[in-house]
């Protein structure tokens, strides 16, 4: 047993009463005790409590911390989790306590709530797409910089990664600028080779993929980052065993690159997801959920539900999210762990 | 000692437990007890520190009047405290979770029902005469029969419209829907306009252009005993006349913002819906001379001619400390002469019905009709999920305006969603 797991007892209780009788129990049960026991016991007595007086300066020490996780983390998420089961509403502040136990009343309810499931909806297309379009680009860029870019390498990695570091806010706004029907760049350059361009932002045929589009463009830097990470970390004798084995440029990307990546890979994904389970900005700035809901995500649905005063709803569908993706991380890291 | 290996566990449990020993359901504390008698106000001047929250220009250009008053009140000393419009909701939901509540503060008109509801506002003392206000705007401070507030200022929403336009198209200003129809077609086809007239096809917002059309049709979202009654008759009738204008290419599918304004300005757009604001906008937008351009009509009138009112009201909230005090300071803001000054500060309109007999407003060509309109102007019910079911209305008039959902269906389906989110009680 190490010692943060001792029992905070057992580490006490010998100071003024030596505890006899876990050792008379012990003598008597494993019938293995020799004469000099009781001494040993008395001898150990006085380093225990010393230990005991670590124990209690370790906990002194560890308070403020410990506290302060209480207060400000634990308190509010076990209050938030509770609430999900009340009806509490705004009408309520005054007495907050005084509201009903409702069960899985929210839980149930937002399953039949249409609003809600086209939210889940546009979430499950969000997140695959945007992810697997993100990581085709930010691939792509990386081999591109790591192998064939020798010239002003530097200055592409930092343009590729900057709109990721950019205000997710000031990029929607710019992008719906961009995205406007008439006189948008987007709709121009289109234009220029003979296409008509949507009315992106709104058509609820056009919205998500256009925020989709923004979205990967936007996040593809900081996939690019890991793995360029990645790639620096295959030894370049692969490559060239591969070469003198007479491998084509695509069969080493193939057979070498991506096996090779595959931990990379999977990280950015993991961290890609937990991203984009949660979009908000995109939405928010660029067509508040519309038109006709087709951009809701179910963050922007939790937050509407708040701003409605429906605080309990906005619990219940909080947690949905982050049971979402608490989901996704575990079968992500078993796909890690298995792979590495 | 499994409780320290597992301390999430052992704290949900604490908590639930927690819980159920406070919580114990709900009891009889509905505070909304309409039956009851406001309490009075003591007289003599106001003394003591008055706090109050304001949003946007009027938080900030509020310490104007909060001076005068205290030169009026020397022993009472008003902190204004302004917040901004975004921001507002949350803070003052948290004050009232929290008791640290302002004495006064400025609440949304369509906020009323649910912060009455909440039990933190005072009920409105006797003293102050409900017909002195403008009735639309008296209206949103009552929940449940009893008024929690007084109006402050008030807007309605007429009809602006391009007079060169008009006289070009032969056209007089209307004053029924077929007309108002005719008009958007006139402007359209002989006034050389890309488009008839604006009205909003949804997002948010648009049910306050929306209502008014319902109203005028007789209609109402509520009956008496306050259930809803979104799918009535009249309910369809005015989204089939509201869907016309879109299905007959007389209205734009959607504008970006400021878009309005400047299509307005080049006569591309010949009329559109809104509130006294555009006046200013326009008169800036439009450049020199662009006032004798433009001019505004009252709503057209089928079974009634109502618009919309908005605004903002003024509460004193129950956890204050200088009750008395804080409804004085309403009772001077709500003095005719003070709230024409407050016109002249911030261009806010008059809830105080004698406060238009002021030149300054009964004799400007626009607001004049503003002032006429008022008194023909409804609000939402104050009920604590109106912003909900709001949100409703403004999702299906899209549905029925930019999509093809059938007027019929729409407003069923507004009235499904209410029924479920129901009136907050």
């Amino acid at each position: 047993m190490s010692a943060t797991e001792r029992p905070a007892g057992a580490a006490v209780a010998p100071a003024g009463q030596p505890a006899r009788e876990p050792d008379a129990r012990r003598r008597t049960s494993g019938g293995s005790a020799g004469p000099g026991s009781d001494r040993r016991r008395s001898r150990r007595g006085r380093p225990l409590s010393i230990r005991a007086q670590r124990a209690v300066a370790a906990w002194l020490l560890a308070a403020p911390f410990f506290v302060l996780f209480l207060v400000f983390f634990a308190g509010p998420v076990l209050a938030s989790l509770a609430l999900g089961f009340t009806d509490l509403r705004s009408t309520d502040l005054r007495h907050p306590f005084a509201v009903n136990f409702v069960g899985f009343d929210n839980y149930t309810r937002l399953f039949q709530d249409e609003t809600f499931r086209t939210a889940m909806v546009n979430t499950a297309i969000f997140v695959p797409v945007t992810l697997a379009l993100t990581m085709a680009l930010a691939l792509a860029v990386a081999v591109a910089l790591h192998r064939g870019i020798e010239r002003f390498r530097t200055l592409f990695r930092v343009g590729y990664y900057l709109p990721y570091v950019t205000s997710i806010v000031g990029v929607a706004v710019v992008w719906r600028i961009m995205y406007q029907h008439d006189s948008g760049v987007i709709n121009r350059v289109l234009g220029f080779v003979g296409i008509d361009g949507p009315n992106w932002l709104e058509s609820t045929t056009w919205s998500l993929p256009a925020i989709i589009l923004m979205t990967a463009w936007r996040g593809m830097g900081f996939q690019m980052v890991i793995m360029l990470a990645g790639l620096s970390a295959i030894p370049s004798g692969m490559y060239e065993a591969a070469e003198v084995d007479g491998a084509s440029q695509w069969q080493r990307f193939r057979y070498v690159t991506v096996p090779m990546l595959r931990p990379t890979l999977l990280l950015g994904a993991v961290l890609g997801t937990i991203g984009l389970v949660q979009w908000f900005e995109e939405p928010y700035v660029m067509t508040r959920g519309g038109p006709l809901n087709s951009t809701l995500s179910v963050s922007m649905f939790t937050l509407n539900q708040f701003g409605f005063g429906n605080y309990s709803y906005a619990a219940a569908a909080s947690y949905v999210i982050f049971a979402v993706m608490v989901a996704l991380t575990v079968v992500q890291f078993r796909l890690l762990r298995s792979n590495t | 000692m499994t409780g320290w290996k597992r301390p999430a566990a052992s704290l949900l449990v604490t908590a639930l437990v927690a819980f159920a020993v406070a919580g114990c359901g709900r009891g009889d504390n509905d505070e909304t007890s309409g039956g009851q008698a406001p309490q009075g106000i003591s007289t003599g001047p106001a003394t003591g520190t008055i706090t109050v929250w304001a949003m946007g220009t009027e938080g900030e250009k509020l310490s104007v009047l909060a001076k005068d008053f205290e030169a009026a009140n020397p022993g009472a000393k008003v902190n204004v405290t302004p917040v901004p419009w975004d921001d507002a909701h949350n803070k003052i939901s948290t004050a009232i979770a929290a008791r640290t509540t302002p004495d006064v503060s400025m609440i949304g008109t369509t906020w009323m029902g649910e912060f009455a509801k909440s039990g933190a506002l005072d009920q409105t003392p006797a003293a102050f005469d409900k017909a002195a206000f403008f009735p639309g705007a008296w209206d949103t401070t009552v929940v449940d029969g009893a008024s929690y507030a007084v109006p402050w200022y008030v807007e309605t929403r007429l009809i602006y419209y391009r007079k060169d336009l008009a006289e070009k198209a032969g056209v007089q200003p209307p004053t029924n829907w077929q007309e108002l129809k005719d008009f958007a077609t006139a402007l359209k086809d002989k006034g050389g306009a890309k488009w008839g007239i604006n009205l909003q096809p949804g997002g948010t917002g648009s049910w306050q252009t929306y209502l008014p059309f319902v109203w005028q049709a007789g209609g109402n979202v509520m009956d008496s005993s306050g259930q809803w009654t979104l799918d009535s008759q009249q309910m369809t009738q005015a989204l089939d006349y509201y869907k016309s204008f879109f299905t007959e290419k007389l209205a734009p599918g959607s504008l970006q913002p400021g878009q309005l304004e400047s299509m307005f300005v080049d006569g591309q757009i010949g009329s559109f819906v809104s509130g006294p604001w555009h006046i200013g906008i326009l008169k800036d937008s439009g450049g020199a001379g662009f006032e004798q351009k433009f001019d505004v009509a009252m709503m057209p009138r089928e079974q009634a001619g109502t618009s919309f009112v908005g605004g903002s009201d003024l509460a004193v909230f129950k956890d204050s400390k200088n009750r008395d005090s804080a409804w004085k300071f309403v009772q001077y803001l709500s003095k005719p002469e003070v709230q024409v000054k407050w016109y002249q500060t911030v261009a806010d309109l008059p809830a105080v019905q004698t406060g238009w007999n002021d030149p300054s407003l009964s004799g400007d060509p626009f607001l004049s009709k503003f002032g006429e309109q008022l008194k023909d102007a409804k609000s939402p019910p104050a009920v604590p999920t109106w912003e909900q079911v709001a949100a409703v209305i403004d999702g299906e008039v899209e549905k029925a305006t930019v999509g093809d959902t059938a007027p019929a269906d729409a407003v069923k389906a507004m009235q499904e969603q209410a029924m479920s989110i129901g009136t907050g009680t």
